[in-house]
């Protein structure tokens, strides 16, 4: 059974300094806690700056005794994270994990993975291997990866909220539900509607 | 002398007085069982009621004067029970039609009085200081009598704030002050303990709902504080996950540092000396239990002669290790574990 009065913690606990780490961890959709959407910023002074990532997070049962599984929701082109299927390759969310690590600490880990790839072992050999035999072209492709899936949100966002704002609403409560349903209009709309 | 009624409490089996009772613990010493309400006139149980109805008290115990001494030197002024017993005593001594032949115990509601007859000050000055007990009223925070108070007040301890300190026994002051300074440390120390949070749950380890769960795991080669079933819980995770048993389980979760063995305590340790204290009394505790895989000698224990349980047979003999030393490759000597055939067949090559 995973331990949710924990999960909930973590979850306070992350949320409350988002405005220092920018790493966020949500409930994703259902009410079950076990099911949660975390987002990182991507480093400064990478080819994923200015991007925002989603990570989506399955809690085992045996959480916090059991790794949590992540997986980027959001295309990236780096040579531990496949660029099919967003699996991580990081030591700390397998045989390294240790019940004092948390979700914040696991995406701040993964947030380092960004900025520091390994590409003697590598999840995407193609990413690793571009990496390694013409790492302009790879920084070229990541950036381009990160403009095209990581920014997307944000590249419309000032129309989005000038419309909403249009419709009537107080423009620092649509940034903030804008962002809290990423960059979704209608399910913005929707959910300024029912508040 | 005194010791002539035999102690009500006693006879429930409930006197926390034990030998320094006023009363008889003696169970042939007979029982104050007059109905009070009788003597004052009317009971209204009547026939049925468990005390006697007798007009006349026990003439034959009765005191001669010097008896007198008994009421005060023994009546500590002890809260509870002895008030009780001075209200039934009263309400004899009001029934009762001659005063000179009154009983022992009906004196006892005079201690008063025997100050204002100036018995008081001559008695004092008979009694050793020292065997007077003192206020325990004035001991439990104040005394309602104040300054008139017949009994001695103890002086202050410094360390609990109370009366309590009895001036003519220097062997009670000390012992009360050293357990008022161990008290007070363990206080210290709990409080320092309240605080501490788990790393895994993240919750105040002693504010768990319930007690089994209230106590720390300390590992025996790091500092870090976990609740004794977290930390259980992790280390004997199953493998499934792909998590090392030696590299990960058996690490602290924060620092990584292996430790073989998790202490239990209810107590956080501030300083090196009080953890190997905790971690000596555990040990000793479990060495004075039979261990389960040893068997008084029928099985035998993976752990052998590093087990914290106790080895030894049925009639008491502890188990003997003869230690088998080898000659190592590099001239040192090694100690041989027990040999099995296994050891020798799974190196066997067959060709």
């Amino acid at each position: 059974m995973v331990d949710f009065a924990r999960v909930q913690k973590e979850l306070q606990e992350c949320n409350r300094d988002f405005e220092v780490s920018g790493i966020r961890v949500v409930p994703n959709g259902e009410a079950n806690l076990a099911h949660l959407l975390g987002t990182i910023p991507g480093p400064l002074g990478t080819p994923y700056e200015g991007g925002t990532f989603k990570i989506d997070i399955t809690l085992p049962d045996g959480y916090p005794f059991e790794p949590p599984k992540m997986r980027f929701a959001t295309k990236v082109w780096h040579p531990n994270i496949s660029s099919q299927s967003g699996a991580i390759c990081l030591d700390i969310l397998k045989d390294q994990w240790s019940p004092a690590l948390t979700l914040k600490t696991a995406l701040l880990s993964v947030q380092a993975l960004l900025s520091a790839p390994e590409p003697d072992d590598p999840q995407d050999a193609v990413v690793a291997q571009q990496y390694l035999r013409d790492y302009q072209t790879f920084v070229g492709t990541a950036r381009y990866w990160t403009e095209a899936f990581a920014m997307i949100s944000s590249l419309g966002v000032e129309e989005k909220v000038q419309k909403l704002v249009e419709m009537g609403f107080p423009e620092a409560l649509v940034r903030s539900t804008l962002e809290s349903v990423g960059g979704d209009e209608n399910l913005a709309l929707e959910k300024l509607c029912s508040t | 002398m005194s010791k002539r009624v035999l102690c009500k409490f006693f006879a429930h089996g409930a006197c926390l007085k034990g030998e320094h009772c006023e009363f008889s613990h003696d169970w042939k010493a007979p029982p104050n069982n007059i109905c009070t309400f009788y003597l004052k006139g009317v009971c209204a149980y009547g026939s049925r009621c468990r005390y006697e109805h007798v007009k006349v008290s026990r003439q034959s115990s009765a005191p001669s004067s010097e008896d007198i001494s008994f009421p005060v030197e023994r009546l500590s002024g002890t809260a509870t029970h002895s008030t009780g017993i001075l209200a039934d005593a009263a309400a004899k001594h009001s029934a009762s039609s001659e005063p000179p032949a009154r009983p022992a115990w009906e004196t006892m509601s005079g201690h008063d009085n025997i100050l204002d007859q100036g018995y008081g000050v001559g008695y004092f000055s008979n009694v050793d200081s020292a065997d007077q007990s003192i206020c325990s009223f004035a001991a439990a925070g104040d005394c309602p009598h104040g300054e008139k108070c017949p009994h001695i007040h103890g002086d202050l301890c410094p360390i609990c704030g109370k009366h309590c300190l009895h001036p003519f026994r220097p062997q009670e002051r000390e012992e009360h002050m050293k357990t008022c300074e161990k008290r007070q440390k363990h206080l210290e120390v709990l409080r320092h303990s309240q605080e501490i949070e788990c790393s895994v749950c993240l919750e105040r380890i002693l504010s768990k709902p319930t007690t089994a769960e209230r106590k720390f795991g300390i590992l025996s080669e790091c500092d870090h504080p976990f609740c004794v079933t977290c930390i259980r819980n992790w280390r004997s995770s199953s493998p499934s996950s792909g998590l090392d048993v030696n590299s990960a389980l058996r690490g602290c979760p924060i620092c990584r540092k292996l430790s073989y063995f998790v202490i239990p305590s209810v107590i956080w340790y501030s300083s090196k000396e009080e953890k190997q204290d905790i971690i000596d009394s555990y040990k000793a505790k479990l060495r004075s239990i039979d261990c389960k895989h040893f068997d008084f000698g029928n099985g035998t224990c993976p752990f052998g002669t590093s087990c914290f349980y106790k080895h030894a047979y049925r009639d008491g003999r502890p188990e003997e290790v003869v230690l088998r030393h080898l000659g190592a490759e590099d001239g040192n000597t090694v100690i041989a574990k027990n040999m099995r055939l296994s050891d020798f067949l799974r190196n066997l090559q067959i060709r």
